[in-house]
């Protein structure tokens, strides 16, 4: 069976997961406090950031802080637990694929799950930049390149933190463990971004990247630079490392 | 009650429960241990002072503890529809909810134990003069119990209602997360359940704490009346 195949199957399956709408609430909850306090972003002056950059970049922190996170974490409970029910890893575990390759499938599934949040909440943004400049009068929009770009930073740099949010929902056999841990190792992103070691833990590669940014917008505050060099290398040995341990395991329970 | 009690054992709550309230508590330990210089030597109490360095930190890892419970305690009778053979025992699923509220309530006692313990021993070491007052640690244990309540009841109201546990787990994480947003210094937006258990005690907490016993009433009662009602629909 061709990868493409598989990946269809699995996008079937979550037909009625009702995922999407957790997403989509996600998205608007995020942006609805920034529309609400919009006037705030006319007294930034001691950071030295300018209105729209602020709305912008406010909103995109807290997306990449704990709001995209913790839905990666959803999205892994909801993609084993939908197979967990009624034995249906079973069945599929009979069926003439490479485990392996199911395993994958679901990562992918599970990549293509946080790309629509980062869409839908992009999409969201600027409806929110716009009744916002209606309510201010003053345009708080910026033009699609760079949030588009930004979405895309988040997304890619969410990818090793997703791989062990992964990981960790197929080796872990009880769910309050893996949601438990998933959950626990956000919540310290916020220290690891203020140390020099922040490339080792990727729980945080988003929320540094957005940081960063941030540094750049406002001219009075002081910010960290990416480092390609020890980050990347880091940042893909860990991916690689937490998928093959998650092929490894992957329906181990079911066939011992 | 004893049921419930029982149908947690293998599920690893309690461990869970116990890991989460330890590592929530080195939050100030290791804050103090790093950085005891910025705290030291604050004219505040010694206990306001920690509370103020971690209890936001502390509390949100409290609040997602709380909504994992709740998905737990009742994915464990969804899952192989146990729930569907719950039904048939002569028990009322308003007694269950009951009772499983009060299974999570016992939960959180354990973790703010662990917790009021850490900061105890924080003050004993880096605070010498004008140490923390068991009296005064006591009633802010006890209050946090009383602003965490509703987030757990409301949570486990809603993992009740969804028999997927990625729903009721994602309903949980957005709640915490509008918490977090939430500005303090309104007080009717305060009163949201998830926002609550952020307070720490200052000249708002007795209309916190009337507030959120309100709450604690009005979502057990709202419980255990539409655990009987929902099947009619």
């Amino acid at each position: 069976m061709s990868g493409l195949f598989l990946l269809g199957i699995e996008w079937s399956k979550l037909r009625r997961s009702k995922i999407v709408w957790i997403l989509v609430a996600a998205a608007i909850i995020l942006w609805v406090p920034s529309v609400l306090n919009a006037h705030l972003n006319f007294q930034m002056q001691a950071e030295g950031i300018s209105p729209e950059n602020n709305f912008f970049i406010q909103g995109f922190m807290g997306l990449a802080w704990f709001l995209f996170p913790a839905s990666i974490v959803v999205s892994t409970v909801l993609l084993t637990q939908i197979e967990r029910g009624n034995g249906g890893i079973l069945k599929m575990l009979t069926l003439p694929v490479d485990p392996r390759k199911l395993c994958l499938g679901k990562f992918t599934v599970l990549l293509s799950l946080s790309a629509f949040q980062m869409i839908i909440s992009t999409g969201v943004y600027f409806i929110s930049g716009a009744i916002a400049s209606q309510t201010q009068n003053y345009d708080l929009l910026l033009g699609p390149a760079p949030v588009l770009r930004m979405a895309g930073v988040i997304w890619l740099t969410a990818i090793p933190m997703a791989a062990f949010f992964w990981m960790l929902s197929v080796c872990v056999k009880a769910p309050v463990f893996s949601m438990g841990i998933g959950l626990a190792s956000i919540v310290p992103s916020v220290l690891m971004i203020n140390t020099k070691a922040w490339f080792l833990y990727p729980m945080c590669y988003p929320f540094y990247a957005v940081t960063v940014e941030y540094g750049k917008l406002a001219e009075n505050t002081s910010c960290g630079k990416i480092a390609l060099v020890p980050w990347i290398p880091v940042a893909v040995l860990f991916t690689g490392a937490c998928l093959i341990i998650a092929c490894l395991c992957f329906g181990k329970a079911e066939r011992s | 009650m004893a049921l419930e009690f029982t149908k947690i054992k293998r599920t690893g709550l309690l461990p869970a429960f116990l890991c989460g309230g330890l590592l929530a508590s080195m939050i100030p330990v290791l804050n103090m241990a790093v950085r005891s210089e910025a705290y030291v030597n604050l004219s505040q109490p010694p206990l306001d002072i920690l509370l103020d360095g971690n209890w936001q930190t502390m509390a949100m890892l409290n609040l997602l503890l709380a909504v994992i419970g709740a998905c737990l305690v009742y994915h464990t009778e969804f899952a192989d529809n146990a729930m569907e053979k719950m039904r048939t025992l002569p028990i009322g699923e308003g007694r269950m909810f009951l009772g499983k509220t009060l299974v999570l309530a016992c939960m959180c006692i354990v973790v703010l134990i662990i917790e009021t313990a850490a900061l105890a021993t924080c003050g004993a070491i880096w605070f010498e003069s004008g140490d923390i007052v068991w009296p005064d640690l006591m009633r802010n244990a006890g209050c946090m119990l009383l602003l965490l309540l509703p987030a757990v009841i409301l949570s486990l109201l809603v993992a009740s209602l969804c028999e997927n546990m990625w729903i009721s787990f994602g309903i949980g994480v957005l709640g915490v997360f509008i918490a977090t947003m939430m500005p303090s210094e309104n007080f009717a937006l305060s009163l949201f359940p998830f926002a609550l258990h952020f307070h720490v005690l200052g000249e708002k907490t007795a209309e916190l704490g009337v507030g959120a016993a309100v709450e604690i009433l009005a979502l057990v009662a709202a419980g255990a009346v539409i655990q009987k009602i929902r099947r009619r629909f």
